[in-house]
């Protein structure tokens, strides 16, 4: 397991990066974080919705009610144009920042 | 089935604050952790212990109120800089830019008073400016999706803070001046009121109209269905 202080810097991209997908609601997307990330990154709900309501309101994310699946209506998220601009630059820095990593920590892809 | 929401409207109302939750928030957290107690009832959990899952999903719901709080000032208060705060420091700027420029470039303003009687100082040059000032700050504003008050308080600030700086000298003025009368000091009012607040508000809000205007016959018109 990744620790909180790492993890909690990931989670912007990675909630960007599964609502690329088109739009979930706050469950699925921790849901498809773990999935994809194969149980490494697993965010519980204390960690997940402040983020989503600081990325709604810098205009990265856009949230409405929508009906779900068992009729009932969930708060779906969806991506802006201006969060799917943020998605270049901040692979760029993650990337950039493991490669840096692997230069001074010798981290290596498993 | 447990009642979710009236778990979380309570752990929000242990939490102190103000005591009450909004709805819609309580509404999503609720849905959350139906669905967290849902999943661990099919793996096969039973019902208090997948319960007892679900509640470990916040440790401490005072830390998540707090959190949730901050989040919503954050984009609270850069949707204040946007809409109001970024338009009025540049209205500020050009309007009183434009009359340091002038009185830099030796323009002389045309006086009402004669012989040290108080009178208005009118810069018509400085004034003509303004409503393009004004225009620019409306421009801005409502780019940012600001409406009402914000757009013309954006557009003629320069003139509310001249008006604040008035507000606070001058009652200074009336206490520290003995020498001058006190229908001196109502006349000077009146008058640099006049000159520094009231026409170039006048001015700076005649420029936001203006671009309300053009702003909406720009826009494509709307069919009811």
């Amino acid at each position: 397991m990744i620790r909180t202080e790492l993890k909690r810097g990931t989670a912007e991209l990675a909630i960007l990066s599964v609502l690329e997908h088109g739009p979930l609601h706050g469950y699925e997307i921790g849901r498809q974080i773990e999935a994809r990330s194969r149980g490494a990154l697993c965010y519980t709900l204390a960690a997940l919705y402040p983020l989503l309501y600081r990325m709604e309101h810098r205009g990265w994310l856009k949230a409405g009610w929508e009906t779900g699946a068992n009729g009932k209506p969930r708060r779906c998220y969806r991506l802006t144009a201006k969060g799917k601009k943020m998605l270049t630059p901040m692979r760029a820095e993650w990337a950039d920042l493991f490669r840096a990593l692997r230069r001074v920590a010798k981290v290596s892809h498993g | 089935m447990g009642n979710w929401r009236k778990y979380v409207r309570e752990r929000f109302a242990e939490s102190g604050d103000s005591g009450r939750a909004d709805e819609p928030v309580v509404e999503e957290l609720a849905e959350h952790l139906e669905d967290v107690y849902a999943e661990q009832c099919a793996t096969g959990l039973g019902q208090a212990e997948a319960w007892r899952q679900a509640e470990r999903q916040v440790e401490d719901w005072r830390k998540l109120r707090r959190d949730i709080e901050a989040a919503r000032r954050e984009g609270a208060m850069s949707e204040r800089v946007t809409k109001f705060w970024m338009p009025s420091f540049v209205t500020l700027l050009l309007g009183w830019g434009t009359l340091a420029l002038l009185i830099w470039a030796r323009v002389q303003p045309f006086t009402t008073g004669a012989r040290g009687a108080k009178g208005l100082i009118v810069y018509a040059p400085w004034l003509m400016v303004l409503p393009l000032v004004g225009a620019l700050g409306a421009y801005m504003a409502r780019r940012a999706k600001a409406r009402g008050w914000r757009v013309y308080g954006a557009a003629a600030f320069p003139a509310v803070a001249a008006a604040l700086v008035f507000l606070t000298v001058f009652p200074w003025a009336v206490l520290v001046d003995r020498n001058t009368g006190p229908d001196f000091r109502l006349v000077s009012l009146a008058a640099d009121g006049t000159s520094w607040v009231i026409l170039p508000g006048v001015m700076l809000c005649a420029g936001a109209v203006l671009e309300g205007r053009a702003g909406t016959r720009g826009q494509p018109r709307r069919f009811a269905a």
